[in-house]
C-alpha cells in the first residue's frame, strides 16, 4: 500500500501548482509510473480519491500512464527489458544493470479552472 | 487550463534525502537503513552488534514503529544516543522525520548511525532517507521463497543478512535459493547468514560494517586493524 503515500505527496505537489497557478479547482491530474515501482492503478485510484476529498482535487480525474522499464547491462551495454524479479542481461547472464526507464513516478501535467 | 509540470513526485522527500546525506557526510558518520518484516530481528542485531563496536566505534540509533518507545529504550543503555520514531499509521519513515531527529543528536560524536525502520518490505524500499547503505533482513523463518515474492526491496539492497541462521536447518531453509533469486536481482548485492543467538556471521557483519565505514569516510579504524 505505498500507493497511500505517493498519493499525500502528489496531493502536495497538486495544491502547490494549483496555487502558482491562481486555480480554483483541479479537474484532471496526469501521472507516469515506471512498471519498476510497481504502483497498481486501481489502489493508486482509490488512494487518490481519499487524499482528494474534501480538496481543490475533489472529483477529479486521474490518468494513469504506465512506462515499461529499460535497462542497459554495466558489462556489455545491451538494452533490454527487465522483469521485476529478472535483471539478467541477457548477453552476460549477470544482473549489473543501468536502469534507462521505468523508475520513476513522475507528475506530467495538472489540468484546472 | 492545462499545466505541463514532469516533476518527480517524490521530489520532496528526495530533497530532505540529499540533505540528510550531506550532514552524515559533513559528521563522518556511516548511516545505514535497516529493513526487514517485523519481527525478523532488527533489534536484536543492533543489541548484540552497538557493544561489539566499543569502544572505539559509538553508535547512534534511530528506530522508527508505529507505536511505543520499547525498541529505543532497549538501545539506549547500549547506543550513545538512541531516539524512537513513531510513526502513527504510517508504514515507512520519510527523509524528513530523520532531518527533524538529526536536530536533538550530537552526529559528529558518533562513528554509525543505524537507522532501524517500520517493519515493511514494500513501503521503506521507496523513501530514500539519506542513508549511505541499505541492508535488508530475511530471517530464516519467514522462508526462503521471500526474495522472489519482494523483488524491489532486495534489488535495492547493499546487503541481505539472513537472520536467525542457526534455525537454518530446522526448517530446511533452501540458502541457494535465495543466493539464486538475489542474483537475477543484482550481481553486486551481498548476502550473510547471520545469527544474534549463536554468534555465526557477527565476526564477518562487524567487518563489513567497518570496511564500508572506511570506503565512506575515509577514516582508518582501530577497531578494523586489530
Amino acid at each position: 500500500m505505498h500507493e497511500m503515500s505517493i498519493a499525500e505527496s502528489l496531493m502536495d505537489q497538486i495544491i502547490d501548482i494549483a496555487e502558482t497557478n491562481h486555480m480554483e479547482s483541479v479537474a484532471e491530474v496526469e501521472l507516469e509510473t515506471g512498471h519498476l515501482r510497481q504502483v497498481i492503478p486501481e489502489v493508486m485510484r482509490e488512494a487518490f480519491l481519499a487524499v482528494t476529498q474534501g480538496t481543490i482535487a475533489d472529483g477529479a480525474k486521474l490518468i494513469i500512464n504506465e512506462v515499461e522499464p529499460l535497462a542497459a547491462c554495466r558489462q556489455c551495454r545491451r538494452e533490454f527489458t527487465p522483469q521485476i524479479d529478472d535483471f539478467l542481461c541477457p548477453q552476460c547472464r549477470q544482473a549489473d544493470v543501468d536502469i534507462l526507464k521505468g523508475d520513476e513516478i513522475i507528475l506530467k501535467s495538472v489540468v484546472g479552472n | 487550463m492545462k499545466i505541463n509540470v514532469v516533476k518527480k513526485v517524490l521530489q520532496a522527500n528526495d530533497i530532505v534525502a540529499r540533505k540528510n546525506r550531506e550532514a552524515f557526510k559533513a559528521a563522518g558518520i556511516l548511516a545505514l537503513n535497516f529493513i526487514s518484516s517485523p519481527g525478523s530481528g532488527k533489534t536484536t542485531l543492533l543489541e548484540k552488534t552497538i557493544p561489539a563496536l566499543l569502544p572505539e566505534r559509538k553508535s547512534i540509533v534511530l528506530v522508527g514503529d508505529l507505536q511505543t518507545t520499547r525498541d529505543a529504550e532497549r538501545l539506549a543503555p547500549r547506543a550513545l544516543q538512541a531516539t524512537q520514531i513513531n510513526t502513527g499509521m504510517s508504514c515507512h519513515l520519510y527523509a524528513n522525520q530523520i532531518a527533524e531527529s538529526l536536530e536533538c543528536l550530537s552526529l559528529t560524536a558518533g562513528d554509525f548511525l543505524f537507522i532501524e525502520n517500520v517493519g515493511n518490505m514494500v513501503c521503506p524500499g521507496e523513501f530514500d532517507l539519506g542513508e549511505n547503505l541499505k541492508v535488508i533482513l530475511l530471517s530464516i523463518p519467514e522462508g526462503d521463497d521471500k526474495v522472489a515474492k519482494y523483488p524491489t526491496i532486495f534489488r535495492a539492497a547493499d546487503l541481505v543478512l539472513l537472520t536467525k541462521c542457526d534455525l537454518m536447518q530446522a526448517l530446511k531453509f533452501d540458502v541457494n535459493l535465495v543466493k539464486d533469486d538475489i542474483a537475477k536481482l543484482n550481481a553486486n548485492v551481498k548476502l550473510l547468514p547471520i545469527s544474534s543467538q549463536s554468534g555465526e556471521g557477527m565476526e564477518e557483519w562487524l567487518g563489513w560494517l567497518q570496511e564500508k565505514r572506511v570506503e565512506a569516510i575515509g577514516k582508518q579504524s582501530k577497531f578494523f586493524t586489530e
